[in-house]
Formats: structure tokens, C-alpha cells, sequence
């Protein structure tokens, strides 16, 4: 693997004991640092190709090198323990990782604090919003310290003002710590607006059916004019990919 | 590499200490900082605890005014239709019934032998039951096997084995700890295999994903998720247990078998007085409210309430 790659997928293909291939000849290589998010439709096997990257689930054919940290996963439900404060979840990560139960503390609440939440360290999981715990799982995976983070709608269930906030933060989150970012999204302005590269999926089997690269990513938000021009080219792709599902 | 942690902290400890780090942060991020403040102040409700007072007037005071009432309707009864005191005694003479033990140390007695063979039973029940769910929960064909006959157990009404354990350990105490055992321990194996089941797979995977393996999965993840339905298998395996010491108690007396309630209830009973009966019936009754109230309500209020299963208050 070059230095520049972060994760290199080949001729990747998926299928579920005898039932329709999922993932069809996929390619794709990620840059170190690079924040790439995969869109597609219901059914196009961005879950699965994240699992697989993931190392949650080994691939039918072809193959998938990512760097040997690993990578660390955060889900659309936040998945935090409900018994432990949003502090103790950031420590369950640094502790799995063999932090030792010294400096387990003090890293915590250095995570929590650069995703805004110092002051909800000691709260549990059920006395804070659907955004703060989106943000305390995003702690926790930061707290895995994986060369890559791979997010699996993230933010789809959260209302529009805070996933707005969000993706500043997850931007911001990106920027400093330069991670490589994988973030899968059925949502094009979300993709437009988040990625460097965006790739889209077809459906059924999956096969990668575009990609766009973002030149300047700096300042962009949900509502710039770049984001929406980029979105309406990207849905008349989807548009045409869905629609050959009707034929 | 710029990818870990150490860097990420060092950007901000850079600016020594955590106030003067966030003061002096780029306009942009102390904008996103007070935005998200804002917005977490406006989608969080403060937790409220109920206080002394409301949990006094809530839960204390009405099954006080209850038992108060019912008394006083049957003193009333008695006063009013004056029925054979030896058929239907009055409150009276069963407080009377209760002290006149009391003086000849008999409830004292009595009381401690069976608080002594409930609690004991039920540890060691716990002790057997314990890891017998555990490994029924994680080992699939011994569920498979093992789990109808735990369920049909706990149906079985555990007084059905006090004949048998006569016979196989005569009037000692083992025929109680036998009866009490068999009681238990299929209460608190079936409520850790629920628990265990009821615990989200998502959780399990988020383990995975953060790199726990099988033993730390479990003793991390699954055993603390299993909480809740562990605790009521414990509570219903308490109940269990009173249950079937007091139906041994009755059935075995003699022999080496000390003296607990369910002999004085027996005893009562063949003196023919009926508010020595009553009255035990009531010690037996209290003592079962007391643990509950004193050990197992708050122990099960306060694990809820930190789960967020407790309704009042939290985040919308």
C-alpha cells in the first residue's frame, strides 16, 4: 500500500450465502486523510460495504486493504451504554484500547470537550438529546484513535438544525485531527455538503455508478450555492440510476 | 501522524487550560461552541428527582391510610355484628396474640430463624443460580436442552418437593434449604437468561467495534446490559424463597427443624387459636414487605432511574 492510501478496495464483491450479489466489482481508493462519503439508494449496499471495510464481515470476492489500526465505526443510533455517563462510555473505548485507568479520565473529558460537551460529562445517555449523544459516540469512536472513521448515517435521524450544527462539528473534527472519513448518507445535500469526493452507489447490485471531487471544501454549508448546484447534478445521476430499477 | 490522539490534545492544551483553550479558539469555533450550548440547553430538560415530601405524600402515605381503613372497618365489624371471638378475632386480640408472644419470646425466636433460612437459602440460591444462567444464556444447545425444564420448574409449586426431601434428609434443615433451593434458583436462572436475550444486539456490536473480545464483551458489555431483568429474576427469586420456607416450615416440624414462623403458624393452629394464626400470617406478610421495601424497591428504583426507564423529566 502507498503511503497516500488509506484504503483500497478491489474488485470487491458481496453476496449473502446463495442470494443476489449486494456489491458488484467494486474499486475505490481512499486517500490518507481524505473524507469521502458514499451515497446511494435503499439497497445499495452502503451498509454492507462499510461492514466489510469495517472488518465486520469478510468479502465474497476481491479485496479490501486498510491500514493496520483499523478503523472505528459509529452508527445512526448513538448505541451509548445507558448505564454509564457520557464520560464513562468515552472511557469504555480508551479502556478496551488499553489506555491505563489513570490517564483514562483526563482523556475523556479532553475528547468531550472537543465536541462541545465538557459540561455534559457526568450526564447518562437518557438526559441528553438525540445531538449530544451523536456527540458522545463521536467522542467515543475518536476515542478508539483508528487511522479511519467510518460513519454510518450518523445523522439521519436527527431534525435538520442540529444535524447542521453537526456536520460543522464533524467538519471541524476532521480538519484537526486529520482522519480518513468514510460517511455513508442517502442524503445528496449532506454528501454535497460534507465531502471532499462523493461517491454514488447503484443499486442492486451495488456498483459505483459516479463520482465528483470538491475542489474547496472550506466554508461550505448546507445552503451554500455550491452545495446546491453539486446536489441537483448528483440527483439527476441517483435519478437515473433508481429509474433503471423500474425497466 | 496527525491522526491521534496525543495531537488532538495537544491543539488544545496548547492554550493551558481548558477556559482560557475555548476563550481563545477561532471566532468560528466559539460561534459553533455557543450555538451548540444553545441548542443542547433548549432540547434537554433538567432531571427531576422527586423530592422527600412528594415521595412521602405519593407512595408512603396512601397504603398507610389504606391499612388504617381496612383495620377500622373490621374493628367496626366485630363491635357492631359481635361475632364468636374464637371464629372471627378482632384487631384487638390479634396486637394481643402478637404481644403475648412477643413477652414469651416466641415471635422474636421465631422471626430470626426464619429471616436467617430465607437469606441464607436465597444466597446460596443466587450463588447457584448465578452462573447457571450464565452459561445457559451464552451456550445455546444447554438452553435448548436445560431451558424448558428451568421454565416448568418454576411452575412446579416448590412445596410439592417437601415429601421428597423428608424422606431423603429427615426433619433437618437441609429438607428447608432443599425446599427453598428448588424454589429459587429456577426464578433467578430464567430472569438472567431474559435479561441476557433482552439485551440490543447493537450494543453487542458496538463492542465488537471497539475491540472487546469474548470475556471482556461480556463482563463489560453484556453482563451490565443484562441488569434489569437479572434484578427482577432476584426479586422474584426472594419471593420464591419466603414462599417455600414457609410451606416447609408447616409441613416439617420437628426433628432438628428450629422454630420458625411457619411452626408457629402450625402451632397456632393446633391450639386451635385463631388470632395467634392471624397474627403470625401478619409478621410473615411484614417481613415480606419490609425486605422488599427496605432492598429491593430502591435497589430496582435507583437502576432504573439511571437508565432513564424511570418516567419523569430527561431529555425530549
Amino acid at each position: 500500500m502507498s503511503e497516500q492510501t488509506a484504503i483500497r478496495i478491489e474488485h470487491l464483491g458481496k453476496r449473502f450465502g446463495a442470494g443476489p450479489l449486494v456489491l458488484d466489482d467494486v474499486n475505490l481508493s481512499i486517500r490518507t486523510g481524505e473524507f469521502v462519503c458514499l451515497l446511494g439508494a435503499s439497497g445499495c449496499g452502503k451498509s454492507t460495504l462499510l461492514n466489510l471495510i469495517a472488518g465486520l464481515d469478510r468479502p465474497t470476492t476481491g479485496t479490501i486493504d486498510v491500514p493496520p489500526g483499523g478503523a472505528a465505526v459509529m452508527f445512526q443510533e448513538s448505541a451509548l451504554m445507558p448505564w454509564l455517563t457520557a464520560r464513562q462510555n468515552v472511557e469504555l473505548a480508551l479502556r478496551l484500547r488499553g489506555v491505563p485507568r489513570a490517564a483514562r479520565r483526563g482523556e475523556a473529558l479532553e475528547l468531550l470537550d472537543t465536541v462541545n460537551l465538557a459540561d455534559a460529562a457526568e450526564k447518562r445517555p437518557h438526559e441528553l438529546s438525540g445531538g449530544m449523544r451523536q456527540r458522545v459516540a463521536l467522542a467515543r469512536s475518536l476515542a478508539q484513535d483508528r487511522p479511519v472513521l467510518l460513519m454510518d448515517e450518523p445523522f439521519a435521524a436527527l431534525d435538520a438544525i442540529t444535524r447542521d450544527l453537526l456536520h460543522e462539528e464533524l467538519e471541524r473534527v476532521w480538519r484537526r485531527t486529520g482522519r480518513t472519513i468514510v460517511f455513508v448518507t442517502h442524503n445528496v445535500r449532506e454528501a454535497a455538503r460534507l465531502g471532499e469526493r462523493v461517491v454514488l452507489l447503484s443499486s442492486r447490485p451495488g456498483r459505483i455508478a459516479g463520482e465528483w471531487r470538491i475542489g474547496t471544501t472550506e466554508g461550505r454549508r448546507i445552503e451554500s450555492p455550491e452545495v446546491a448546484s453539486l446536489s441537483i447534478e448528483i440527483t439527476e445521476q441517483l435519478r437515473k440510476e433508481i429509474r433503471r430499477n423500474a425497466a | 501522524m496527525p491522526h491521534d490522539t496525543t495531537a488532538l490534545l495537544d491543539s488544545s492544551t496548547a492554550t493551558a487550560g481548558a477556559d482560557a483553550g475555548r476563550a481563545s479558539a477561532t471566532p468560528g469555533h466559539d460561534d459553533l461552541r455557543s450555538l451548540e450550548a444553545g441548542l443542547d440547553r433548549l432540547q434537554t430538560d433538567p432531571d427531576r428527582a422527586p423530592g422527600a415530601w412528594r415521595r412521602l405524600t405519593t407512595s408512603v402515605v396512601p397504603p398507610i391510610v389504606f391499612v388504617v381503613a381496612l383495620v377500622a372497618a373490621w374493628q367496626l365489624t366485630v363491635m357492631i355484628a359481635q361475632p364468636r371471638p374464637d371464629i372471627v378475632p378482632g384487631p384487638l386480640d390479634v396486637v394481643g396474640a402478637i404481644s403475648q408472644s412477643w413477652e414469651a419470646g416466641r415471635v422474636q425466636l421465631a422471626v430470626a430463624t426464619s429471616l436467617e433460612r430465607g437469606v441464607l437459602g436465597f444466597l446460596i440460591a443466587v450463588a447457584v443460580g448465578t452462573p447457571l444462567g450464565l452459561l445457559l444464556a451464552e451456550v445455546r444447545p444447554l438452553r435448548r436442552a436445560m431451558g424448558p425444564i428451568i421454565s416448568g420448574l418454576q411452575v412446579l409449586p416448590s412445596v410439592a418437593w417437601v415429601p421428597a426431601a423428608i424422606i431423603w434428609f429427615g426433619l433437618t434443615d437441609a429438607t428447608v434449604y432443599f425446599v427453598v433451593l428448588m424454589g429459587a434458583v429456577p426464578s433467578i436462572v430464567n430472569g438472567l437468561i431474559s435479561g441476557i436475550e433482552q439485551v440490543p444486539p447493537q450494543l453487542r456490536r458496538v463492542g465488537t467495534v471497539l475491540g472487546a473480545g469474548p470475556a471482556r464483551l461480556a463482563l463489560l458489555i453484556v453482563l451490565p446490559a443484562a441488569l434489569p431483568g437479572y434484578v427482577a429474576g432476584l426479586k422474584q427469586g426472594w419471593a420464591f424463597s419466603w414462599r417455600s420456607l414457609m410451606a416447609a416450615e408447616i409441613i416439617a416440624v420437628g426433628g432438628t427443624i428450629g422454630f420458625g414462623l411457619g411452626s408457629m403458624l402450625q402451632q397456632s393452629r393446633e391450639l386451635a387459636d385463631l388470632g395467634g394464626v392471624l397474627a403470625t400470617i401478619l409478621v410473615i406478610l411484614a417481613i415480606g414487605i419490609l425486605i422488599e421495601l427496605a432492598f429491593f424497591a430502591p435497589l430496582e428504583r435507583r437502576m432504573l432511574r439511571r437508565r432513564g426507564l424511570l418516567v419523569h423529566g430527561g431529555a425530549r
